[in-house]
């Protein structure tokens, strides 16, 4: 047969934000592919340097609308490391809090947005309601489902007081029986198990070679996790388990973040357990020193990176930010050469797409 | 067993989800639960304000303006469709002169609606 | 005469039809969305949606041809009204005679390949792989369907419909001999219908709207019409081959039982629907050709002996 070029182009019921992908097909094989971003471009880099720092903040958290509270904190803790500013241990403890309900919120959308490609629908409505499980949580304590607006120079802008515990520790309960029942479909469903199993396996030096970090590293057996190697407090005083497959196809990665939500599950009650006592922000200058940090921390897909460099005034002089997708969707093309039509949507879905952190 | 007990867990949630009562609400027929920490619309408490624009000066989006003249006379003006609701306007003033609610913000199609003068105070 | 005319355009055929398909596409809806934990649609809202697609602008790309574009869904309503007439709706049907079966089997066929052509006229790359795609799920399922809905037949020593349903009288509900019939005729009309799990021809993800993409306004509406007739159609079909009881003396308990029987066909295809992934084409193929063909082969080679 012929080789025809289909476009999987800015708008597609496949995609949520807009990606431009040419892929050439022979039949039901498919032969390669070229991918296009930018399509979502804002220049949130540059906006910053017209910006002082606390206007800054606002603005980076809306790099992203499903890993926005990653953004700023990762923000928060480059000026704190310029400013020399110690964050009061109490701040770090919710900061870790919030971070680990927006990877349990991130992973459940994305599981559901994987059933949904495959064609089940019913999971796909289950997940997204279990989701709002962990969103109520956070929408209670910071006031916003999605846009938390919960972190500022020096600590955070909420607190925790006795009549909020009982709701949180209801709706993590709930949550871990609705998880447990799902990851049972999930692992022993054949159809899923035949749709994904198998398909466009990436091998370690692949991995290596693009410096792709975060499950999908995970996924084919490269163990590199950033709230392990590199700890900012607390994690460095809380014990979880890194979750690694040998395979790398897209099997793998669903088990991957299948599980993780598990441990970030057992990371939430811990934190709540440990919880120090204190106030929850300090002052900070307006002012920042000069000098340039770097900070890396682990968003819920991968490795996110940011460089930061003052020059005395209330604005920064430059910012530059590297999201974990930017890295993933460079491994697309390599991946789209021995499938079939069909696994489009499974390999698209694996890598977890959100081009608006990769275009920012 | 257990291969089929677990096999089976998706048709037991599919008939247990018929029995129980649907979880999306009929909006804008059925009610809408708000929590009280939500960031809303915001309100504006004429009195406590002394226009002294620190709510200006960290606001992410450019929709509070102050025309300041002296301290006697001044004008607020703030801008409801460029609004973020981030609240860093209510963390700001020490007065509790603007503060968020947790209502919806309601849709408008009067164009003057676009721009709210929340003071203005003239030299007596 | 005019007999004719009120069996043609009211009862059964024509209006009665697109009322219940109507009311069949609302109740799938429903149960899926209840399924789903969600709300689900009003009991207007296929009714509101046809007077919609009716209403709007009808494009088709340049190049494509016009004239076939507007006749084949037009072609896929009438065979399926026609079909309709010959399927007995609680016991009474105006017409019947002895092959009617092989006939509607016939008419059944149509919309399917009338999809097949739609996809390659509209010259649009989707309309085209899911074109193709149709047909290959045309050759996968069709021949374990057939074979199934033979075996009544085989039973009843009978290729008339009317003669199925009141040898099932005598004999007893057919389901009870044959239930593996039963279920390969269900499974053949999930494919022929499209459905999901096996709604491969259209599958949103992968082409976006299969054969139908680049239709829109009054031929859409026919298109969807026709796909909700042609369901009906076959629920009825498998109702009378399997299910029977509906040739009583008091119409009004055959009405009722018909009632109740569509009903559970109509929750076992959209619990189907609920539960099963999409499999993939090659993956169907193997299905059809290595498990459903042997198994149906079975039931008819062991209804066949039981007869004797």
């Amino acid at each position: 047969m012929s080789k025809i070029s289909i476009p999987i182009g800015p708008q597609h019921p496949l995609l949520k934000e807009p990606l431009s992908m040419k892929i050439d097909i022979s039949g039901e094989k498919v032969l390669g592919g070229s991918l296009r971003l930018g399509y979502v471009h804002r220049g949130i880099e540059r906006l910053a340097q017209k910006r002082n720092y606390v206007q800054t903040i606002h603005l980076v958290e809306r790099v992203c609308g499903i890993c926005s509270h990653i953004h700023t904190t990762t923000f928060c803790q480059a000026v704190e490391s310029l400013l020399k500013l110690e964050v009061p241990p109490r701040a770090q403890y919710l900061r870790a809090l919030m971070c680990e309900l927006e990877r349990i919120h991130s992973h459940l959308l994305w599981l559901g947005i994987l059933a949904k490609h495959v064609g089940l629908d019913t999971i796909f409505m289950h997940t997204w309601h279990d989701r709002e499980l962990a969103l109520d949580v956070m929408e209670e304590i910071t006031g916003g489902r999605v846009l938390h607006g919960a972190n500022q120079i020096g600590g955070v802008r909420f607190d925790l007081d006795e009549s909020h515990f009982p709701m949180i520790y209801a709706n993590l309960e709930k949550l871990r029986s609705q998880i447990s029942g799902l990851l049972d479909i999930l692992e022993n469903e054949p159809a899923l198990i035949a749709r994904t199993k198998g398909v466009a396996p990436v091998s370690q030096k692949t991995i290596r070679q693009y410096g792709v970090a975060g499950p999908v590293a995970r996924a084919s057996g490269v163990d590199v996790d950033m709230r392990r190697d590199n700890p900012l407090p607390p994690y460095d005083q809380l014990k979880f388990s890194v979750v690694t497959m040998p395979d790398g196809d897209a099997w793998a990665r669903t088990i991957v973040r299948a599980e993780e939500i598990r441990e970030s599950l057992n990371l939430c009650e811990m934190i709540l357990e440990d919880l120090p006592d204190g106030e929850v922000s300090k002052r900070a200058p307006r002012n920042v020193p000069e000098g340039e940090v770097i900070i890396r921390s682990e968003a819920p897909r991968g490795e996110l990176f940011y460089y930061l460099r003052s020059d005395g005034t209330d604005q920064p002089a430059r910012l530059k930010i590297r999201t974990p997708t930017l890295a993933a969707l460079c491994l697309l093309p390599v991946q789209m050469s021995d499938i079939q039509v069909a696994d489009i949507p499974v390999v698209l879905a694996g890598v977890d797409l959100c081009v608006a952190c990769a275009d920012r | 067993m257990t291969y089929f007990r677990k096999r089976f867990s998706i048709i037991s949630a599919i008939f247990e989800a018929l029995i129980k009562p649907p979880e999306t609400v009929d909006y804008p027929k059925g009610a809408l639960m708000l929590p009280e920490g939500f960031r809303g619309a915001l309100h504006f408490d004429t009195d406590q304000c002394i226009g002294c624009g620190l709510c200006v000066r960290n606001c992410p989006a450019d929709a509070l303006h102050m025309e300041k003249k002296s301290r006697d006379e001044y004008k607020l003006i703030h801008y409801p469709a460029r609004c973020a609701y981030c609240g860093q306007c209510e963390d700001n003033c020490r007065h509790v002169a603007i503060y968020h609610s947790n209502q919806l913000v309601k849709p408008t199609d009067n164009p003057a609606g676009l721009i709210v003068v929340l003071k203005e105070k003239k030299e007596a | 005469m005019f007999e004719a005319l009120f069996y043609l355009l009211i009862f059964p055929g024509g209006f009665f039809l697109v009322l219940v398909g109507l009311g069949f596409e609302w109740l799938d809806r429903k149960l899926l969305a209840l399924f789903q934990r969600r709300v689900g649609p009003p009991w207007y809202q296929p009714l509101a949606d046809l007077i919609k697609l009716f209403s709007k602008e009808d494009l088709l790309p340049k190049g494509g041809n016009e004239l076939v574009a507007t006749l084949l869904p037009l072609i896929s309503l009438c065979a399926v009204l026609v079909a309709g007439l010959y399927v007995p709706i609680a016991g009474f049907t105006p017409y019947s005679f002895e092959g009617d079966l092989i006939v509607i089997l016939f008419l059944m066929s149509v919309p399917t390949l009338a999809y097949y052509l739609a996809g390659i006229i509209s010259i649009g790359i989707y309309s085209i792989l899911g074109g193709g795609r149709s047909l290959l799920q045309y050759f996968s399922y069709e021949v374990p369907f057939l074979i199934a809905l033979s075996g009544p037949a085989v039973l009843a020593r009978s290729w008339s419909i009317e003669g199925i349903l009141t040898a099932q009288f005598t004999l007893g509900s057919f389901v009870l001999f044959q239930p593996l019939g039963f279920i390969l005729a269900l499974v053949g009309l999930i494919g022929k219908l499209k459905r999901d799990p096996l709604d491969i021809p259209s599958a949103k993800s992968e082409v976006v709207g299969g054969s139908l993409t680049e239709f829109s306004g009054g031929k859409l509406g026919f298109w969807h019409l026709a796909m909700n007739i042609q369901a009906v159609v076959g629920i009825f079909l498998i109702i009378n081959l399997f299910l029977g009881w509906t040739k009583l003396a008091n119409p009004f308990v055959a009405i009722l039982v018909f009632f109740l029987e569509f009903l559970v066909i109509v929750g076992m295809l959209s619990s189907a629907s609920a539960i099963f992934a999409r499999l993939r084409i090659d993956q169907l193929a193997g299905l059809g050709w290595r498990i459903l063909v042997p198994l149906s082969l079975a039931q008819i080679l062991f209804v066949i002996l039981m007869g004797v």
